[in-house]
């Protein structure tokens, strides 16, 4: 068989792919390709969380194999990678959704603020508001979109009268940079807005109990340009009170928000490095290959 | 072959040559096929000329067939009744009906009530020549239109008939036949239940139906007889219905959602699989069954402990009949509660997680609420079901129509009253019987009511999350 791959557009000399299989030699240091072990810089100081050799398996599949990452005080850390590279699956694992799948398993450590929340003694129900999520889906409750806001501070206990409820429901909406559009129509249902509106309403839903990181699982993969630019607009206010984790698809995405990122592949963390380096200097040749686009 | 044949034999004729119909048109397709060279210039597939043929012989033949012997027994009785003589003739219409009765149980070789008279022989003569007359040619006739068919199509088929076209359409217009019988017998039921209750409504008065308070429909038949001259005042029943309803609803909506919340949100898969068609059986026993459990075992049990509480508990008693009931109706609640809480997006849990919400309160305040449409549709459903039924209420809660809300009493229902005005024999021009018309109409009213509601319901539900 020949080494050389046949190309499909044998006449168009720009579309020739090279044999991926050879080694190049344009960069040091040199990764193998088959060589799974992390490269780029997982730690940053004083994190606010870190995760240490975390192994997660579905049933007997391994869906994430000992993945090492930080993430620092104030920065947005992207996750990109092919479909079912186990992002998303680590992002929920920052906060414990994956509790509620049965025959999900989860070996390693993962400290928040130096504390390992899969110790036996802490509670989903507050770490989940010091870990807030935002979903690819848009899903605001059945509810008006004043109690869409307000429920996170109420079953928190973080309110005691309608004026403090008034008050987080504002600041919450005014810093998704929402309140300007909705205030007149508080009592209407959330499902009532648009689809980027609903987003912010989820972000707005998240803020108001105050969490210290916000996981984002492809938060704006529903949304159309303009909605997304508003949501990355957001994600870089956010940044200065929160840490952010965010999983995108959009490798421009990534580069727009993000101070960090971490480069996933068949449930191995591949690369992390800050951004720049990353996408214009990838380490390894797996994530050269996915930003430069040759799949994924 | 045999002229006389019996209609299952012709019928099976007609299956027959469709059969060879259905053969010859797409034998003839491959031969037109190949003489303009291929298969590949015919337009429809050889099937399709088959079952074209095979469609246009048997649909008009079945319809002649059909329609022949509709009408077959009612022109030959005239016939018959005109060449009798004249002295019967002028009978009475219901004497008359007993003779032409007997000459049909002559013909049949049946027993005969009376002592049969030479014009009355001669008559079952008569009938029995017109009877084979007519199945003679109707069997020629059918026949004739079959084959006739048969010839016809077979002339026709062409490379460039558009067969498939045609049987489409054909399968078409019999789908919308099949859907029109259904609506039409509702239409049907609808308006004989609507023609007598307007004739008992002649009698007494829409108003005093409606608003009486006393329900005692019993009336002297005769002029001679003694007896109460009956009142139909429909609250007293209604409110029984209504009773034993809400106390069925009572059982059957906390424990059948209860039991579809943990279905659907607690129990782990293998609980589920088995516990929720082990829940449907319930919807499966006859309701004579829970009849007579209602009134052998629950009704005797209430009262005993009533009893011992010293409460004057009737053997009969709303609450026996409600209770089963509700029994009887906590899967209707809780299967189709437990759908629609299956069908809430699961990301709207997740939503509640993330924020960290409970379980309980992920249920109670973003689950629950999500379906919330859904679940009062399952519930009006089983409010119709309830107020509908009827071997439960004929079994375990009496005869007497007492204007009473309290549950140990003894009470009777719309259908209970139904089913006692129209058993054992009857007069049916006597308000008394009529009576069931209307209370029937009354329960069609009120369930179609409820039915709407639960529709609309769902239906504005569906739209939300799908």
């Amino acid at each position: 068989m020949s080494a050389e791959k046949k190309s499909i557009y044998p006449d168009k000399p720009e579309l020739q792919f090279e044999n991926k299989r050879k080694f190049t030699n344009k960069r040091e240091p040199l990764v193998d390709r088959e060589n799974r072990k992390t490269v780029g810089q997982p730690t940053v100081e004083n994190p606010r969380m870190s995760c240490l050799n975390v192994n997660v398996y579905y049933g007997d599949k391994q869906a994430i194999h000992d993945v090492t990452l930080d993430i620092g005080r104030n920065e947005v850390i992207a996750m990109i990678g092919p479909s079912g590279c186990g992002k998303s699956t680590f992002l929920r694992c920052l906060n414990r959704m994956n509790d509620t799948i049965d025959f999900c398993r989860l070996t390693g450590t993962i400290l928040l603020d130096g504390k390992n929340i899969y110790d036996k003694d802490v509670d989903v129900v507050p770490l989940r508001a010091q870990v807030g999520m935002v979903f690819q889906k848009p899903n605001p409750f059945p509810k008006s979109i004043y109690e869409n806001v307000a429920y996170g501070p109420k079953i928190h206990g973080l309110v005691q009268n309608r004026a403090e409820t008034d008050e987080i429901v504002e600041t919450s909406l005014r810093k998704a940079g929402l309140w300007e559009e909705v205030k007149d129509r508080l009592n209407q249902p959330g499902t009532s807005l648009s689809g980027g509106q609903q987003q912010r309403l989820c972000i707005a839903r998240t803020i108001a109990v105050g969490p210290e990181v916000i996981l984002m699982d492809e938060p704006c993969s529903a949304l159309d340009p303009i909605a997304t630019a508003r949501i990355e607009d957001l994600i870089d206010e956010l940044r200065e009170n929160f840490s952010i984790a965010i999983v995108t698809h959009s490798m421009q995405q990534a580069s727009r928000v993000s101070q960090r990122t971490a480069y996933f592949h068949l449930g191995d963390l591949i690369e992390v490095g800050s951004t720049d380096q990353v996408f214009l200097n990838p380490l390894h040749q797996l994530t050269e290959d996915y930003v430069t686009g040759r799949f994924g | 072959m045999d002229a006389n044949m019996n209609p299952t034999m012709l019928l099976f004729t007609i299956l027959l040559l469709s059969v060879m119909g259905f053969i010859m048109g797409r034998k003839r397709s491959y031969a037109v096929a190949n003489q303009v060279g291929g298969m590949s210039n015919l337009h429809s597939r050889p099937t399709y000329y088959g079952s074209l043929t095979a469609l246009w012989c048997a649909i008009p033949t079945l319809i002649i067939f059909s329609f022949w012997l509709l009408f077959e027994s009612r022109i030959i009785t005239d016939l018959v009744i005109a060449t009798l003589p004249d002295q019967l003739q002028n009978l009475p219409a219901d004497r008359l009906n007993l003779i032409v009765n007997d000459i049909r149980n002559m013909v049949n070789g049946n027993i005969v009530s009376s002592e049969p008279n030479p014009s009355m022989l001669a008559a079952a003569e008569h009938y029995r020549k017109l009877n084979s007359l007519s199945h003679a040619s109707l069997t020629v006739i059918v026949i004739a239109v079959a084959i006739g068919a048969i010839l016809v199509i077979q002339k026709t088929i062409h490379p460039k008939l558009r067969a498939r076209n045609h049987v489409e359409q054909v399968i078409k217009y019999i789908l919308i036949a099949c859907s029109t019988i259904a609506i039409f017998t509702t239409i049907g039921i609808v308006l004989s239940v609507l023609y007598e209750a307007i004739r008992f409504f002649r009698i007494v008065p829409l108003s005093e139906f409606l608003t009486g308070l006393e329900w005692s429909p019993q009336m002297a038949i005769r002029a001679d007889q003694v007896g109460s001259s009956g009142s139909f005042g429909v609250i007293p029943v209604f409110m029984g219905t209504m009773l034993i309803s809400a106390i069925a609803m009572c059982v059957s909506v906390p424990i059948g959602l209860m039991s579809a919340i943990y279905l659907s949100e607690y129990a782990n898969r293998t609980f589920r699989s088995v516990a929720k068609p082990l829940l449907e059986i319930l919807a499966g026993i006859p309701t004579v069954v829970y009849g007579f459990f209602a009134a052998l075992t629950v009704a005797p049990m209430i009262r005993n402990s009533g009893g011992v509480l010293g409460l004057d508990v009737s053997s009969e008693s709303a609450l026996a009949a409600g209770l089963v009931m509700g029994i009887m109706i906590i899967p209707f609640v809780s299967s189709l509660s437990d759908d629609v809480i299956n069908a809430v997006p699961q990301s709207l849990r997740d939503g509640a997680y993330a924020l960290g919400a409970t379980q309980s309160e992920t249920i109670r305040h973003v689950v629950i609420p999500a379906a919330l449409p859904g679940i009062v549709g399952s519930v009006l459903l089983a409010v119709s079901r309830a107020i509908g039924e009827t071997m439960i209420v004929v079994m375990a809660a009496g005869m007497s129509a007492n204007l009473t809300l309290n549950p140990l009493k003894t009470v009777t229902t719309v259908t209970v009253q139904i089913v006692a005005l129209l058993v054992g024999d009857q007069e049916f021009d006597s308000p008394k019987t009529l009576a069931a018309f209307a209370l029937g109409l009354m329960l069609f009213v009120v369930t179609l009511i409820l039915n709407v509601i639960a529709l609309v319901v769902v239906r504005k539900y569906r739209e939300q999350y799908e």
